[in-house]
């Protein structure tokens, strides 16, 4: 079962760095927006190289595909 | 890795109910002490007059917006060991505001020590939230720490079932 890793650093000034970590794709736009939307508004955003993998969901497919 | 946010809070949401927990939460990190929570206006007025006769200075909390079912006398009185008075409330544009004030301090030590307060609830405002709202989405706290630059590092984990 996948799991999903958030690093939250809250700044003495309210300041906020969010770490996620094993989102991929649209679940990782989704749950930064969840977090923008609790904290305020978003200052940066930097994508890391797992995001630009497909989905789960996709790969699983793909892997079915290659077993036939 | 997937992404890295940098996120600057917004105090709105909550209403009264959460400036005051976030208030209470900074003045215990500070060493102050709830002296009332004055909700009538002849209360809060003659605190007013209290205050005028001591050396006081205004914060506002930066990107903050109280409810408007919040009224204007409603606040929180914070006092300190060494006779600083904190008050928390929200002004006319519905914004909230800090409100330090003390014999024998200049108005240079209270603004920095609004603005010292003012940091520590947007701390407290933003961590009271991100748990609540994480802990309802099922995320479990691993790990949290207070360095000793006063960050608040939380590692939260999901499992995805």
């Amino acid at each position: 079962m996948p799991q999903r890793d958030v690093e939250i650093s809250i700044s003495k000034n309210g300041e906020v760095k969010v770490h996620i970590k094993g989102y991929k794709g649209k679940a990782c736009v989704k749950f930064g927006a969840f977090m923008a939307e609790i904290v305020g508004k978003i200052k940066s955003q930097q994508f890391t190289n797992e995001y630009y993998e497909p989905d789960e969901k996709a790969a699983i497919r793909l892997e079915q595909k290659q077993g036939k | 890795m997937s992404a890295v946010l940098i996120l600057t809070p917004l105090i709105v949401g909550g209403g009264w109910t959460a400036i005051s927990a976030a208030a209470a939460g900074a003045a215990v990190a500070l060493g102050l002490t709830v002296r009332s929570t004055a909700k009538e206006g002849l209360k809060a007025a003659e605190q007013e007059q209290a205050v005028a006769a001591r050396n006081s200075v205004e914060v506002e909390v930066k990107n903050s917006e109280v409810l408007e079912n919040v009224r204007t006398e409603q606040q929180i009185v914070l006092r300190g060991r060494d006779g600083v008075e904190v008050r928390v409330k929200r002004d006319a544009r519905g914004r909230c505001v800090v409100c330090a004030s003390g014999k024998g301090k200049t108005k240079a030590e209270l603004r920095a020590f609004a603005e010292r307060f003012t940091d520590r609830m947007t701390q407290c405002f933003v961590y009271n939230r991100v748990m609540t709202e994480l802990k309802a989405k099922g995320f479990q706290v691993m790990s949290e720490e207070r360095a000793q630059d006063e960050t608040v590092n939380i590692r939260v984990r999901q499992w995805e079932g």
